[in-house]
């Protein structure tokens, strides 16, 4: 009887500080959307590299089509290849600049006050990275995909595709997170860690599939690309809203969970060995 | 004579900051070779996807696979040797909103050229290196090649830096042109790695004027195929002419030029 009261006093416990949590980091994260919705008018500025970078790889690629003499590239139609390029920049040019927050944080020793308030750095970082990241990938969806139904008119998308796509989004926004989080805590052992993030963010481009789907590689390149975690930022989620296949996407669940998983615990042993380096003093 | 003299003593002058600024990097030896060798592998992994790309897919009108390490080549060289020499100019619109002129206008020298030269990019050696490195063993020119492929970057540097004044200066007009400036660079860079076939119509015209992509990449591709006196002559008069305007909109907007009585000193 005890023993069961006990165990009850715990889930509801448990229950309890995992309701408070969610609370507080959203707050964060309405904050952080509020922050940014304040200057609305500079992201929309930084979205109009997107229509130059879409434009000229749409025109790449159509003449790329016409040079082939063909309406079939891989599998792709012109349109599809277009909407696939949206989708990818989209999320790729959504990345705010994380890295570079926690090694100025780091460096300038703000991350000492920081600990000290009642949540997890990490968490906190998160939720007002994803706040950030939301309202950046939303202008710059409006705007993509205005430029696409410009150049190539509308998409023929499937239901199932367009409601997998957050899903599969927001876990790439997370492997996104655990990757650059981790590059910016290295400033606790390197002068510099910006170098680490830009081959980080070239490697995702390139062999993540940004400029074109993986599927034009040539094999082996194609095979490795596919395999290595980069796939699952940009590739697997533009792929599956473009061409969602069942046989594809669960797989690709599985390899972003996984990608996630090991990210993580990865950021949560650097992250406990950095934080044994933090001094305070007083003052 | 005097104007050789005045030249010679501009070189001089430009010699010892970029002198300065590489010391000053390499006091932070370990950042600066991490930010070349990064660089490097940077434009090496583009440089490889398009390489694959335009294997797979060749390009119609006598496009050949080698044509993007040109284009690459002189780019890349440009930018970097651009970001080097001139490494302030992506700030300067920063400058004009603060008042951060106001350390430069007392001095004897050129304000635009001394604002300009102050700061390098460390992240620039790597791009110049990977250029000069791509052109070398990738296409193995001869040594006159290797001087014309060196003018065209130099001229591709100095298209870059007066671009970057142009938008920076547009800031006495209106106002914060930072974010502006750094887009454009951004859509300057990107238009310029990428083969001109693709383009037509008013994009082409434009890639020829407001954003002269194609004077950094198309011409000098065309130059090292095919050299021919009167192209050169033209590169040569449009990075000149360039150069003049940024020179001409950055002197009419500092008569506009509010001093933000700011205590500071030139670093």
């Amino acid at each position: 009887m005890d023993t069961s009261i006990t165990r009850r006093g715990a889930i509801y416990h448990a229950r309890r500080t995992l309701s408070l949590s969610l609370q507080k980091y959203g707050a964060v994260v309405r904050v952080s959307i509020a922050n940014n919705l304040a200057y609305v008018m500079e992201v929309f500025f930084r979205a109009l590299l997107l229509v130059v970078l879409v434009f000229i790889l749409s025109q790449l690629w159509r003449t790329t089509f016409s040079a082939r003499g063909t309406k079939i590239l891989s599998g792709f139609s012109i349109s599809a290849m277009v909407w696939y390029l949206v989708a990818a920049e989209t999320i790729a040019m959504s990345l705010p600049a994380l890295t570079r927050r926690i090694d100025q944080e780091v460096r300038s020793g703000q991350l000492a006050y920081l600990l000290g308030r009642p949540s997890s750095y990490v968490f906190y970082n998160f939720a007002q990275y994803l706040g950030e990241r939301l309202v950046r990938l939303t202008i710059n969806l409006v705007v993509g995909s205005i430029l696409a139904l410009i150049v190539v008119g509308l998409p023929h998308f499937t239901w199932m595709g367009i409601l997998a796509w957050p899903l599969v989004t927001l876990l790439a926004l997370c492997i996104d997170f655990v990757a650059y989080f981790g590059i910016g805590l290295l400033a606790f052992w390197t002068e510099e860690t910006s170098s680490f993030a830009l081959i980080f963010s070239r490697l995702t481009l390139v062999l993540g599939g940004v400029l074109a789907p993986l599927e034009i590689f040539p094999q082996p390149l194609r095979s490795i690309a596919q395999a290595l975690p980069f796939s699952t930022i940009l590739y697997g989620p533009s792929r599956t809203l473009v061409h969602f296949e069942p046989d594809r996407f669960v797989p690709l669940l599985w390899q972003q969970l996984i990608t996630l998983a090991v990210g993580s615990l990865i950021l949560l042993a650097v992250y406990r060995v950095a934080i044994r380096r933090v001094n305070i003093n007083g003052g | 004579m005097s104007l050789i003299k005045n030249c010679i003593r501009t070189l001089r002058f430009i010699g010892a900051y970029l002198v300065a600024n590489l010391q000053a990097a390499m006091e932070y030896r370990a950042a600066f070779i991490a930010q070349v060798i990064t660089m490097i592998a940077n434009d090496s992994l583009w440089l490889f996807f398009w390489w694959t790309y335009f294997r797979q897919f060749p390009l119609v009108h006598g496009w050949q696979s080698t044509n993007i390490v040109v284009i690459w080549a002189v780019a890349a060289c440009g930018f970097g040797i651009g970001m080097a020499v001139f490494g302030n100019t992506p700030r300067l619109a920063a400058l004009i909103m603060n008042g951060g002129l106001d350390a430069y206008l007392g001095m004897p020298r050129n304000v635009l050229l001394h604002v300009c030269i102050t700061a390098s990019d460390p992240s620039a050696w790597g791009d110049i290196m990977f250029a000069i490195g791509a052109f070398l063993l990738i296409l193995r020119p001869d040594p006159l090649h290797f001087a014309l492929f060196l003018l065209l970057a130099l001229q591709a540097a100095l298209i870059f830096a007066a671009f970057l004044v142009i938008f920076g200066s547009l800031a006495f007009f209106l106002g914060n042109t930072e974010g502006l400036a750094q887009q454009m660079l951004g859509a300057l860079t990107t238009f310029s790695t990428y083969p001109m076939n693709i383009f037509t119509g008013v994009v082409r015209l434009l890639l020829f004027t407001v954003v002269p992509a194609g004077f950094v990449s198309f011409v000098p591709l065309q130059l090292l195929q095919r050299f021919s006196w009167p192209l050169l002559a033209g590169m040569t008069g449009f990075t000149l002419l360039f150069a003049a305007i940024a020179a001409g909109i950055f002197q009419l907007g500092l008569k506009r030029y509010e001093s933000g009585n700011l205590l500071g000193m030139q670093n």
